[in-house]
Protein backbone atom coordinates (compact mmCIF):
# COMPACT_ATOMS: atom_id res chain seq x y z
CA UNK A 1 0.00 0.00 0.00
CA UNK A 2 2.84 2.64 1.26
CA UNK A 3 5.28 1.42 -1.52
CA UNK A 4 3.44 1.99 -4.33
CA UNK A 5 2.61 5.32 -3.51
CA UNK A 6 5.20 8.67 -4.20
CA UNK A 7 7.77 9.64 -2.02
CA UNK A 8 6.18 12.70 -1.35
CA UNK A 9 3.05 11.26 -0.16
CA UNK A 10 5.51 9.32 2.46
CA UNK A 11 4.37 10.14 5.96
CA UNK A 12 7.73 11.76 7.23
CA UNK A 13 8.28 13.28 4.52
CA UNK A 14 4.76 14.96 5.45
CA UNK A 15 5.52 15.19 8.81
CA UNK A 16 9.03 16.67 8.46
CA UNK A 17 7.66 19.24 5.81
CA UNK A 18 4.54 20.25 8.06
CA UNK A 19 6.96 20.70 11.01
CA UNK A 20 9.23 22.71 8.52
CA UNK A 21 6.49 25.26 7.38
CA UNK A 22 5.39 26.08 10.70
CA UNK A 23 8.51 27.21 11.52
CA UNK A 24 9.15 29.38 8.58
CA UNK A 25 5.66 30.63 9.37
CA UNK A 26 6.39 30.89 12.78
CA UNK A 27 9.25 32.94 11.56
CA UNK A 28 7.87 35.15 9.22
CA UNK A 29 4.86 36.22 11.29
CA UNK A 30 7.27 37.92 13.78
CA UNK A 31 9.55 39.38 11.02
CA UNK A 32 6.60 41.12 10.16
CA UNK A 33 4.87 42.03 12.68
CA UNK A 34 8.18 43.47 14.18
CA UNK A 35 8.46 44.91 11.04
CA UNK A 36 4.98 46.69 10.96
CA UNK A 37 5.30 47.84 14.78
CA UNK A 38 8.91 49.42 14.30
CA UNK A 39 7.42 51.35 10.84
CA UNK A 40 4.46 52.19 13.39
CA UNK A 41 6.88 53.54 15.52
CA UNK A 42 8.85 55.65 12.75
CA UNK A 43 5.42 56.76 11.63
CA UNK A 44 3.99 58.05 15.43
CA UNK A 45 7.23 59.60 15.91
CA UNK A 46 6.87 61.46 12.92
CA UNK A 47 3.51 62.63 13.27
CA UNK A 48 3.99 63.30 17.15
CA UNK A 49 0.90 61.12 17.82
CA UNK A 50 0.16 59.62 21.27
CA UNK A 51 2.23 55.93 21.62
CA UNK A 52 0.32 54.93 24.93
CA UNK A 53 -3.17 55.42 22.17
CA UNK A 54 -1.59 52.63 19.37
CA UNK A 55 1.05 51.13 21.62
CA UNK A 56 -1.43 49.05 23.96
CA UNK A 57 -0.06 45.28 22.84
CA UNK A 58 3.53 44.54 23.72
CA UNK A 59 5.72 42.82 21.28
CA UNK A 60 6.87 40.08 23.56
CA UNK A 61 3.08 39.01 24.41
CA UNK A 62 1.98 39.15 21.05
CA UNK A 63 5.37 36.95 20.12
CA UNK A 64 4.46 34.22 23.03
CA UNK A 65 1.24 34.10 22.16
CA UNK A 66 1.84 33.14 18.83
CA UNK A 67 4.61 30.74 19.85
CA UNK A 68 2.04 28.83 22.22
CA UNK A 69 0.00 28.33 19.71
CA UNK A 70 2.94 26.75 16.98
CA UNK A 71 3.36 24.80 19.45
CA UNK A 72 -0.08 23.68 20.08
CA UNK A 73 -0.47 23.07 16.15
CA UNK A 74 3.16 21.44 16.17
CA UNK A 75 2.16 18.61 19.49
CA UNK A 76 -1.75 18.34 17.20
CA UNK A 77 0.61 17.05 14.05
CA UNK A 78 3.17 15.03 15.96
CA UNK A 79 -0.03 13.07 17.99
CA UNK A 80 -1.66 12.61 14.77
CA UNK A 81 1.96 11.23 13.00
CA UNK A 82 2.14 8.95 15.97
CA UNK A 83 -1.27 7.76 15.14
CA UNK A 84 -0.79 7.06 11.95
CA UNK A 85 2.35 5.28 12.13
CA UNK A 86 0.10 3.37 14.31
CA UNK A 87 -1.49 2.23 11.95
CA UNK A 88 0.79 1.45 9.18
CA UNK A 89 2.43 -0.85 11.81
CA UNK A 90 -1.54 -2.53 12.89
CA UNK A 91 -2.14 -2.37 9.21
CA UNK A 92 1.36 -4.49 8.55
CA UNK A 93 0.78 -7.08 11.46
CA UNK A 94 -2.86 -7.54 9.94
CA UNK A 95 -0.98 -7.97 6.32
CA UNK A 96 1.51 -10.62 8.35
CA UNK A 97 -1.18 -12.36 10.38
CA UNK A 98 -3.82 -13.04 7.07
CA UNK A 99 -0.18 -14.35 4.62
CA UNK A 100 0.91 -16.63 7.55
CA UNK A 101 -2.65 -17.82 8.97
CA UNK A 102 -3.69 -18.73 5.63
CA UNK A 103 -1.20 -20.89 4.93
CA UNK A 104 -2.14 -22.70 7.87
CA UNK A 105 -5.40 -22.79 7.63
CA UNK A 106 -5.39 -23.61 4.16
CA UNK A 107 -3.23 -26.76 4.32
CA UNK A 108 -5.13 -28.61 6.08
CA UNK A 109 -8.81 -28.05 4.66
CA UNK A 110 -6.79 -29.10 0.93
CA UNK A 111 -5.43 -31.89 2.41
CA UNK A 112 -8.81 -33.16 3.86
CA UNK A 113 -10.55 -31.95 0.66
CA UNK A 114 -8.15 -33.92 -1.13
CA UNK A 115 -8.74 -37.22 1.03
CA UNK A 116 -12.65 -36.81 0.92
CA UNK A 117 -12.65 -36.37 -3.02
CA UNK A 118 -10.32 -39.64 -3.55
CA UNK A 119 -12.56 -41.67 -1.03
CA UNK A 120 -15.55 -40.07 -3.35
CA UNK A 121 -13.88 -41.36 -6.72
CA UNK A 122 -12.07 -44.46 -5.80
CA UNK A 123 -12.94 -47.40 -3.77
CA UNK A 124 -9.49 -48.35 -1.82
CA UNK A 125 -8.75 -51.62 -0.08
CA UNK A 126 -9.40 -51.33 3.60
CA UNK A 127 -5.54 -50.86 4.46
CA UNK A 128 -5.30 -47.58 2.63
CA UNK A 129 -8.29 -46.07 3.72
CA UNK A 130 -7.28 -46.56 7.36
CA UNK A 131 -4.22 -44.64 6.35
CA UNK A 132 -5.74 -41.78 4.58
CA UNK A 133 -8.11 -41.59 7.79
CA UNK A 134 -5.80 -41.35 9.96
CA UNK A 135 -4.41 -38.41 7.80
CA UNK A 136 -7.11 -36.59 7.81
CA UNK A 137 -7.91 -37.27 11.38
CA UNK A 138 -4.23 -35.22 11.81
CA UNK A 139 -5.57 -32.39 9.36
CA UNK A 140 -8.63 -32.05 11.56
CA UNK A 141 -6.62 -31.73 14.84
CA UNK A 142 -4.26 -29.01 12.79
CA UNK A 143 -7.16 -27.18 12.64
CA UNK A 144 -8.77 -27.47 15.94
CA UNK A 145 -5.04 -26.34 16.84
CA UNK A 146 -5.35 -23.30 14.74
CA UNK A 147 -8.36 -21.93 15.89
CA UNK A 148 -7.70 -22.81 19.79
CA UNK A 149 -4.47 -20.66 19.49
CA UNK A 150 -6.38 -17.62 18.26
CA UNK A 151 -9.29 -18.40 20.32
CA UNK A 152 -6.57 -19.00 23.26
CA UNK A 153 -4.80 -15.56 21.92
CA UNK A 154 -8.09 -13.41 22.46
CA UNK A 155 -8.53 -15.35 25.88
CA UNK A 156 -5.14 -14.31 27.24
CA UNK A 157 -5.39 -10.86 25.81
CA UNK A 158 -8.72 -10.35 27.70
CA UNK A 159 -7.54 -11.69 31.01
CA UNK A 160 -10.65 -14.29 30.29
CA UNK A 161 -8.97 -17.48 30.96
CA UNK A 162 -10.52 -21.12 32.14
CA UNK A 163 -9.17 -23.04 35.25
CA UNK A 164 -7.82 -22.06 38.50
CA UNK A 165 -5.07 -21.17 39.61
CA UNK A 166 -3.26 -24.63 41.95
CA UNK A 167 0.24 -24.80 43.37
CA UNK A 168 1.96 -27.68 41.78
CA UNK A 169 5.65 -28.86 41.30
CA UNK A 170 7.10 -26.79 37.74
CA UNK A 171 9.78 -29.75 37.56
CA UNK A 172 6.46 -32.29 37.51
CA UNK A 173 4.16 -30.44 35.15
CA UNK A 174 7.02 -30.31 32.79
CA UNK A 175 7.94 -33.89 32.81
CA UNK A 176 4.29 -34.72 32.70
CA UNK A 177 3.61 -32.74 29.64
CA UNK A 178 7.05 -34.03 27.69
CA UNK A 179 5.31 -37.66 28.57
CA UNK A 180 1.96 -36.93 28.01
CA UNK A 181 2.76 -35.31 24.50
CA UNK A 182 5.93 -37.77 23.33
CA UNK A 183 3.80 -38.48 20.17
CA UNK A 184 5.00 -35.05 19.44
CA UNK A 185 8.53 -35.04 19.93
CA UNK A 186 9.37 -38.61 18.00
CA UNK A 187 12.32 -38.08 16.70
CA UNK A 188 13.53 -35.51 18.91
CA UNK A 189 15.62 -35.29 22.21
CA UNK A 190 14.25 -33.33 25.29
CA UNK A 191 16.25 -33.50 28.65
CA UNK A 192 15.29 -31.83 31.86
CA UNK A 193 18.23 -31.33 34.05
CA UNK A 194 17.47 -29.92 37.78
CA UNK A 195 21.00 -29.75 39.07
CA UNK A 196 19.20 -28.48 42.51
CA UNK A 197 17.03 -31.93 42.69
CA UNK A 198 14.60 -30.11 44.22
CA UNK A 199 10.54 -29.54 43.75
CA UNK A 200 9.54 -25.90 42.67
CA UNK A 201 6.30 -25.48 44.03
CA UNK A 202 4.60 -22.48 41.85
CA UNK A 203 0.94 -20.93 41.79
CA UNK A 204 0.08 -21.77 37.78
CA UNK A 205 -2.82 -21.40 35.64
CA UNK A 206 -1.91 -25.61 34.67
CA UNK A 207 -3.78 -25.17 31.20
CA UNK A 208 -1.75 -21.70 30.26
CA UNK A 209 1.25 -22.69 31.70
CA UNK A 210 0.87 -26.37 29.52
CA UNK A 211 0.62 -23.55 26.03
CA UNK A 212 3.68 -22.20 27.21
CA UNK A 213 5.36 -25.14 27.33
CA UNK A 214 3.69 -26.23 24.14
CA UNK A 215 4.97 -23.02 21.97
CA UNK A 216 8.62 -23.19 23.13
CA UNK A 217 8.90 -26.48 22.28
CA UNK A 218 7.29 -26.83 19.14
CA UNK A 219 9.04 -23.68 18.08
CA UNK A 220 12.53 -25.60 19.12
CA UNK A 221 11.92 -28.38 17.05
CA UNK A 222 10.12 -26.20 14.23
CA UNK A 223 12.71 -24.10 13.58
CA UNK A 224 15.24 -26.71 13.44
CA UNK A 225 17.40 -27.65 10.89
CA UNK A 226 19.85 -30.40 13.26
CA UNK A 227 19.17 -34.56 12.74
CA UNK A 228 18.12 -35.02 16.23
CA UNK A 229 16.64 -31.94 17.29
CA UNK A 230 17.13 -31.65 20.86
CA UNK A 231 16.32 -29.60 23.89
CA UNK A 232 17.63 -29.00 26.80
CA UNK A 233 15.27 -27.74 29.63
CA UNK A 234 16.98 -26.76 33.46
CA UNK A 235 15.62 -25.42 36.16
CA UNK A 236 18.42 -22.99 38.19
CA UNK A 237 17.23 -21.49 41.27
CA UNK A 238 18.92 -18.09 41.38
CA UNK A 239 18.68 -15.46 45.04
CA UNK A 240 14.69 -14.63 44.14
CA UNK A 241 14.13 -15.90 40.95
CA UNK A 242 13.92 -19.00 39.10
CA UNK A 243 15.33 -19.49 35.72
CA UNK A 244 13.83 -22.20 33.25
CA UNK A 245 15.95 -22.60 30.41
CA UNK A 246 14.77 -23.70 26.85
CA UNK A 247 17.82 -24.83 25.22
CA UNK A 248 17.44 -26.00 21.98
CA UNK A 249 20.33 -26.53 18.60
CA UNK A 250 18.01 -24.95 16.51
CA UNK A 251 18.58 -22.59 13.62
CA UNK A 252 18.83 -19.51 16.48
CA UNK A 253 18.13 -16.08 16.00
CA UNK A 254 19.64 -13.39 14.52
CA UNK A 255 20.76 -10.22 16.83
CA UNK A 256 19.00 -7.81 14.99
CA UNK A 257 15.34 -10.36 15.86
CA UNK A 258 15.94 -11.36 19.34
CA UNK A 259 13.59 -8.26 20.69
CA UNK A 260 10.84 -8.79 17.99
CA UNK A 261 10.19 -12.02 17.75
CA UNK A 262 8.08 -11.95 21.08
CA UNK A 263 5.65 -9.29 18.83
CA UNK A 264 2.51 -10.18 18.08
CA UNK A 265 2.11 -11.79 14.73
CA UNK A 266 5.62 -11.11 13.95
CA UNK A 267 7.67 -13.74 12.13
CA UNK A 268 11.16 -13.95 11.60
CA UNK A 269 12.30 -13.04 7.71
CA UNK A 270 10.32 -10.36 5.33
CA UNK A 271 6.63 -10.83 4.84
CA UNK A 272 6.66 -11.59 1.38
CA UNK A 273 9.45 -14.45 2.47
CA UNK A 274 7.63 -17.26 0.88
CA UNK A 275 9.44 -19.65 3.34
CA UNK A 276 8.06 -18.33 6.21
CA UNK A 277 5.90 -20.39 8.72
CA UNK A 278 3.95 -19.99 11.48
CA UNK A 279 1.32 -17.26 12.51
CA UNK A 280 3.60 -15.29 14.98
CA UNK A 281 1.28 -15.98 17.79
CA UNK A 282 3.49 -18.46 19.69
CA UNK A 283 5.56 -16.39 21.53
CA UNK A 284 3.66 -13.81 22.23
CA UNK A 285 1.22 -15.85 23.81
CA UNK A 286 4.26 -17.02 26.17
CA UNK A 287 5.65 -13.99 26.65
CA UNK A 288 1.36 -12.91 27.98
CA UNK A 289 1.30 -15.96 29.71
CA UNK A 290 4.56 -15.71 31.55
CA UNK A 291 3.19 -12.23 32.50
CA UNK A 292 -0.15 -13.51 34.05
CA UNK A 293 2.12 -16.10 36.21
CA UNK A 294 4.09 -12.57 37.09
CA UNK A 295 6.91 -13.65 35.31
CA UNK A 296 9.07 -12.87 32.52
CA UNK A 297 10.44 -14.71 29.16
CA UNK A 298 13.74 -13.46 27.24
CA UNK A 299 15.50 -14.99 23.95
CA UNK A 300 19.29 -15.25 23.64
CA UNK A 301 21.62 -16.69 20.73
CA UNK A 302 24.78 -16.74 19.70
CA UNK A 303 23.60 -15.96 16.12
CA UNK A 304 21.87 -17.80 13.20
CA UNK A 305 22.42 -21.62 13.37
CA UNK A 306 23.73 -21.79 16.84
CA UNK A 307 20.40 -22.78 18.67
CA UNK A 308 18.70 -20.13 20.78
CA UNK A 309 18.11 -20.28 24.78
CA UNK A 310 14.47 -19.05 25.92
CA UNK A 311 14.07 -18.52 29.48
CA UNK A 312 11.12 -18.52 31.62
CA UNK A 313 12.34 -16.03 35.23
CA UNK A 314 9.31 -16.48 37.54
CA UNK A 315 9.96 -14.75 41.18
CA UNK A 316 10.78 -17.89 43.39
CA UNK A 317 11.22 -17.41 47.45
CA UNK A 318 13.92 -20.18 48.48
CA UNK A 319 12.38 -19.60 51.83
CA UNK A 320 9.54 -21.58 51.30
CA UNK A 321 11.81 -24.63 51.32
CA UNK A 322 9.90 -27.92 52.15
CA UNK B 1 -0.87 -46.22 -21.28
CA UNK B 2 1.91 -48.59 -21.61
CA UNK B 3 4.66 -48.86 -18.70
CA UNK B 4 7.51 -47.62 -21.46
CA UNK B 5 5.66 -44.30 -21.89
CA UNK B 6 4.82 -43.93 -18.17
CA UNK B 7 4.64 -40.13 -17.43
CA UNK B 8 6.83 -39.18 -14.52
CA UNK B 9 5.44 -36.20 -12.49
CA UNK B 10 7.58 -34.41 -9.75
CA UNK B 11 5.33 -33.19 -6.61
CA UNK B 12 7.27 -30.40 -4.78
CA UNK B 13 5.26 -29.44 -1.46
CA UNK B 14 6.06 -29.58 1.69
CA UNK B 15 2.78 -30.97 3.71
CA UNK B 16 3.41 -34.57 3.58
CA UNK B 17 -0.32 -35.33 3.52
CA UNK B 18 -1.08 -33.45 0.61
CA UNK B 19 2.11 -34.50 -1.42
CA UNK B 20 0.97 -37.97 -0.66
CA UNK B 21 -2.69 -37.44 -1.99
CA UNK B 22 -1.50 -36.23 -4.97
CA UNK B 23 0.73 -39.01 -5.08
CA UNK B 24 -2.08 -41.14 -4.96
CA UNK B 25 -4.54 -39.88 -6.92
CA UNK B 26 -1.66 -39.13 -10.08
CA UNK B 27 -0.48 -42.78 -9.08
CA UNK B 28 -3.90 -44.26 -9.99
CA UNK B 29 -3.93 -42.08 -13.40
CA UNK B 30 -1.39 -44.47 -14.61
CA UNK B 31 2.04 -41.93 -13.74
CA UNK B 32 4.99 -42.68 -11.97
CA UNK B 33 5.43 -40.20 -8.86
CA UNK B 34 8.09 -38.81 -6.74
CA UNK B 35 7.68 -36.36 -4.22
CA UNK B 36 10.49 -33.41 -3.01
CA UNK B 37 9.38 -31.71 0.34
CA UNK B 38 11.63 -29.13 -0.33
CA UNK B 39 13.23 -26.25 -2.86
CA UNK B 40 16.84 -27.91 -2.90
CA UNK B 41 15.49 -31.52 -2.81
CA UNK B 42 13.25 -30.37 -5.51
CA UNK B 43 15.90 -29.25 -7.91
CA UNK B 44 17.96 -32.00 -7.20
CA UNK B 45 15.49 -34.16 -8.44
CA UNK B 46 14.05 -32.69 -10.81
CA UNK B 47 17.87 -32.70 -12.48
CA UNK B 48 17.86 -36.79 -11.39
CA UNK B 49 14.71 -37.87 -12.20
CA UNK B 50 14.12 -35.43 -15.41
CA UNK B 51 10.59 -35.61 -15.26
CA UNK B 52 7.83 -34.87 -17.85
CA UNK B 53 5.84 -32.12 -15.43
CA UNK B 54 6.24 -30.57 -12.00
CA UNK B 55 3.51 -29.85 -9.42
CA UNK B 56 4.77 -27.28 -7.39
CA UNK B 57 4.21 -25.34 -4.34
CA UNK B 58 5.20 -21.62 -3.61
CA UNK B 59 5.75 -21.41 0.58
CA UNK B 60 8.55 -24.05 0.52
CA UNK B 61 11.06 -24.51 3.07
CA UNK B 62 14.64 -23.52 2.39
CA UNK B 63 13.94 -21.82 -1.20
CA UNK B 64 10.89 -21.23 -2.28
CA UNK B 65 8.63 -22.37 -4.97
CA UNK B 66 9.36 -19.09 -7.41
CA UNK B 67 12.94 -18.86 -7.16
CA UNK B 68 12.77 -23.30 -7.62
CA UNK B 69 10.20 -21.93 -10.45
CA UNK B 70 13.11 -19.14 -11.95
CA UNK B 71 15.72 -21.53 -11.70
CA UNK B 72 14.34 -24.34 -13.65
CA UNK B 73 13.28 -22.03 -16.35
CA UNK B 74 17.12 -20.54 -16.16
CA UNK B 75 17.73 -24.44 -18.12
CA UNK B 76 14.64 -25.47 -19.35
CA UNK B 77 11.74 -23.01 -20.81
CA UNK B 78 9.49 -25.58 -21.91
CA UNK B 79 8.98 -28.56 -18.84
CA UNK B 80 5.72 -28.02 -17.92
CA UNK B 81 4.89 -26.81 -14.03
CA UNK B 82 1.61 -26.31 -12.74
CA UNK B 83 1.75 -24.32 -9.44
CA UNK B 84 -1.05 -25.50 -6.42
CA UNK B 85 -0.46 -22.70 -3.66
CA UNK B 86 -2.60 -21.77 -0.50
CA UNK B 87 -1.52 -18.01 -2.55
CA UNK B 88 -4.74 -17.76 -4.42
CA UNK B 89 -4.61 -14.01 -5.13
CA UNK B 90 -4.33 -12.75 -8.40
CA UNK B 91 -1.12 -10.71 -7.71
CA UNK B 92 0.37 -14.04 -6.71
CA UNK B 93 -1.00 -15.68 -10.19
CA UNK B 94 0.31 -12.71 -12.10
CA UNK B 95 3.55 -13.32 -10.35
CA UNK B 96 3.87 -17.16 -10.85
CA UNK B 97 3.15 -16.52 -14.98
CA UNK B 98 5.20 -13.80 -15.12
CA UNK B 99 8.62 -16.00 -14.21
CA UNK B 100 6.81 -18.71 -16.68
CA UNK B 101 4.69 -21.14 -14.66
CA UNK B 102 2.19 -22.94 -17.04
CA UNK B 103 -0.80 -23.15 -14.85
CA UNK B 104 -1.94 -22.14 -11.72
CA UNK B 105 -4.05 -23.73 -9.01
CA UNK B 106 -5.00 -22.28 -5.55
CA UNK B 107 -5.26 -24.19 -2.85
CA UNK B 108 -8.33 -25.96 -1.94
CA UNK B 109 -8.24 -27.47 -5.42
CA UNK B 110 -10.79 -29.74 -6.44
CA UNK B 111 -9.77 -33.24 -7.37
CA UNK B 112 -10.83 -33.49 -11.01
CA UNK B 113 -10.00 -29.86 -11.79
CA UNK B 114 -6.04 -30.62 -10.77
CA UNK B 115 -6.12 -34.08 -12.76
CA UNK B 116 -7.44 -32.59 -15.76
CA UNK B 117 -4.85 -29.20 -15.63
CA UNK B 118 -1.94 -32.05 -15.47
CA UNK B 119 -3.76 -34.70 -18.12
CA UNK B 120 -3.75 -31.52 -20.66
CA UNK B 121 -0.21 -29.95 -19.79
CA UNK B 122 1.18 -33.24 -20.42
CA UNK B 123 -1.14 -33.68 -23.25
CA UNK B 124 0.63 -30.64 -24.79
CA UNK B 125 3.78 -31.36 -24.30
CA UNK B 126 3.62 -34.76 -26.11
CA UNK B 127 2.98 -32.10 -28.86
CA UNK B 128 6.29 -30.36 -28.93
CA UNK B 129 8.14 -33.52 -28.54
CA UNK B 130 6.53 -34.83 -31.82
CA UNK B 131 7.38 -31.61 -33.16
CA UNK B 132 11.03 -32.02 -31.68
CA UNK B 133 11.49 -34.74 -34.63
CA UNK B 134 10.55 -33.17 -37.29
CA UNK B 135 12.47 -29.72 -37.11
CA UNK B 136 15.23 -30.53 -34.77
CA UNK B 137 16.63 -28.05 -31.96
CA UNK B 138 14.59 -24.92 -32.79
CA UNK B 139 14.08 -24.36 -28.90
CA UNK B 140 16.72 -21.76 -27.87
CA UNK B 141 14.58 -18.34 -28.39
CA UNK B 142 18.41 -16.63 -27.71
CA UNK B 143 21.27 -18.15 -28.76
CA UNK B 144 23.29 -14.90 -28.80
CA UNK B 145 23.23 -11.57 -26.50
CA UNK B 146 25.42 -8.80 -27.51
CA UNK B 147 26.22 -6.26 -24.48
CA UNK B 148 28.54 -3.27 -25.38
CA UNK B 149 31.60 -4.78 -27.15
CA UNK B 150 30.58 -8.51 -25.58
CA UNK B 151 29.03 -11.61 -27.64
CA UNK B 152 27.29 -14.18 -25.82
CA UNK B 153 26.82 -17.55 -27.52
CA UNK B 154 24.21 -19.70 -25.20
CA UNK B 155 25.10 -23.06 -27.76
CA UNK B 156 28.74 -23.09 -27.87
CA UNK B 157 28.83 -21.45 -24.07
CA UNK B 158 31.65 -18.96 -25.53
CA UNK B 159 32.14 -14.85 -25.10
CA UNK B 160 33.56 -12.94 -27.59
CA UNK B 161 35.03 -10.28 -25.78
CA UNK B 162 37.73 -7.37 -25.28
CA UNK B 163 40.33 -10.37 -24.09
CA UNK B 164 39.01 -12.90 -27.03
CA UNK B 165 37.23 -15.74 -26.48
CA UNK B 166 36.41 -16.83 -23.41
CA UNK B 167 34.40 -20.58 -22.67
CA UNK B 168 32.30 -20.37 -20.16
CA UNK B 169 31.46 -23.16 -17.95
CA UNK B 170 27.76 -24.06 -16.89
CA UNK B 171 27.06 -21.99 -13.83
CA UNK B 172 28.74 -18.40 -15.36
CA UNK B 173 25.95 -19.43 -18.66
CA UNK B 174 23.28 -19.97 -15.77
CA UNK B 175 23.92 -16.93 -13.71
CA UNK B 176 24.23 -14.87 -17.10
CA UNK B 177 21.39 -15.84 -18.12
CA UNK B 178 19.91 -15.42 -14.84
CA UNK B 179 21.10 -11.77 -14.81
CA UNK B 180 20.11 -11.11 -18.67
CA UNK B 181 16.75 -12.03 -17.90
CA UNK B 182 16.63 -9.55 -14.95
CA UNK B 183 18.10 -6.75 -16.63
CA UNK B 184 17.97 -3.22 -15.26
CA UNK B 185 16.49 -5.22 -12.22
CA UNK B 186 18.71 -5.74 -8.76
CA UNK B 187 19.02 -8.91 -7.85
CA UNK B 188 20.35 -9.73 -3.97
CA UNK B 189 22.80 -12.28 -3.55
CA UNK B 190 20.85 -14.40 -1.56
CA UNK B 191 18.33 -14.75 -4.79
CA UNK B 192 21.44 -15.03 -6.92
CA UNK B 193 22.38 -18.30 -4.41
CA UNK B 194 18.69 -19.49 -4.41
CA UNK B 195 18.20 -19.13 -8.28
CA UNK B 196 21.66 -19.53 -9.82
CA UNK B 197 22.74 -22.20 -7.45
CA UNK B 198 19.65 -23.93 -5.71
CA UNK B 199 21.01 -22.90 -2.65
CA UNK B 200 23.10 -25.25 -0.80
CA UNK B 201 23.62 -23.91 3.46
CA UNK B 202 27.70 -24.66 2.50
CA UNK B 203 27.57 -22.18 -0.35
CA UNK B 204 28.51 -18.25 0.85
CA UNK B 205 27.36 -15.70 -0.65
CA UNK B 206 31.09 -14.58 -1.27
CA UNK B 207 30.66 -17.70 -3.87
CA UNK B 208 28.71 -14.56 -5.91
CA UNK B 209 30.95 -12.06 -5.41
CA UNK B 210 33.46 -14.24 -6.78
CA UNK B 211 31.48 -14.89 -9.92
CA UNK B 212 30.89 -11.54 -10.43
CA UNK B 213 35.13 -10.54 -10.08
CA UNK B 214 35.45 -13.23 -13.14
CA UNK B 215 32.38 -11.28 -14.93
CA UNK B 216 34.00 -8.25 -14.54
CA UNK B 217 37.40 -9.09 -16.03
CA UNK B 218 35.72 -10.97 -18.91
CA UNK B 219 33.19 -7.79 -20.07
CA UNK B 220 34.33 -5.01 -17.93
CA UNK B 221 36.66 -2.12 -20.04
CA UNK B 222 37.91 -1.77 -16.30
CA UNK B 223 37.00 -3.90 -13.85
CA UNK B 224 37.30 -1.73 -10.83
CA UNK B 225 34.94 0.89 -12.13
CA UNK B 226 31.97 -1.59 -13.31
CA UNK B 227 29.80 -0.62 -16.09
CA UNK B 228 27.43 -3.64 -16.82
CA UNK B 229 27.90 -5.57 -13.40
CA UNK B 230 27.16 -3.40 -10.98
CA UNK B 231 27.26 -3.26 -7.11
CA UNK B 232 24.57 -2.21 -5.04
CA UNK B 233 25.14 -1.34 -1.59
CA UNK B 234 23.59 -3.62 0.98
CA UNK B 235 21.29 -4.87 -1.81
CA UNK B 236 23.74 -7.13 -4.39
CA UNK B 237 24.01 -6.86 -8.16
CA UNK B 238 22.62 -5.15 -11.01
CA UNK B 239 23.48 -5.84 -14.82
CA UNK B 240 21.84 -2.91 -16.83
CA UNK B 241 23.47 -1.87 -20.68
CA UNK B 242 22.40 0.58 -23.43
Amino acid sequence: MIDRTKWFFHPIFIFIFSIVALATSLVLYIYWYVEVSTGLETMVRKFNLDTSQIFTPQTWVVIMILSILVGIILAGIFIIFVYNQKLVQLYRMQHNFINNFTHELKTPVTSLHLYLETFQKHELPRDDQLKYIRFMIQDVNRLADNTGRILNLARVESRNYEGKFVTSDLVTIVEQFCNDNDHLFRNCAITIHNPSDRSFPYRINPLLFEMLIMNLLTNAIKYNESDIPAVDITFLPQRRSLYINFEDNGIGIDKSEIKKVFRKFYQVGLSDNMTAKGSGIGLYLVQNIAKIHKGTVNARSKGVGQGSIFTVVLPFKPEKKQ
Amino acid sequence: MNNAEKKKILIVEDDAHIAEGMKLNLSLQGYTVFIAPDGPSGLQQWKELNPDLIVLDIMLPHIDGISVLRSIRLEDERIPILIVSAKGETDDKIKGLSFGVDDYLAKPFHLDEFLLRVERLLTKVSWYRNDDLNNARLDTVAETYSFGENRINFTTHTAQCKCGVVILTEQEVKLLKLFIANRGKPLSRQKLLEIGWGYSRNTTTRTVDNFIVRFRRYFEDNPHEPVYFKSIRSIGYLFSHD
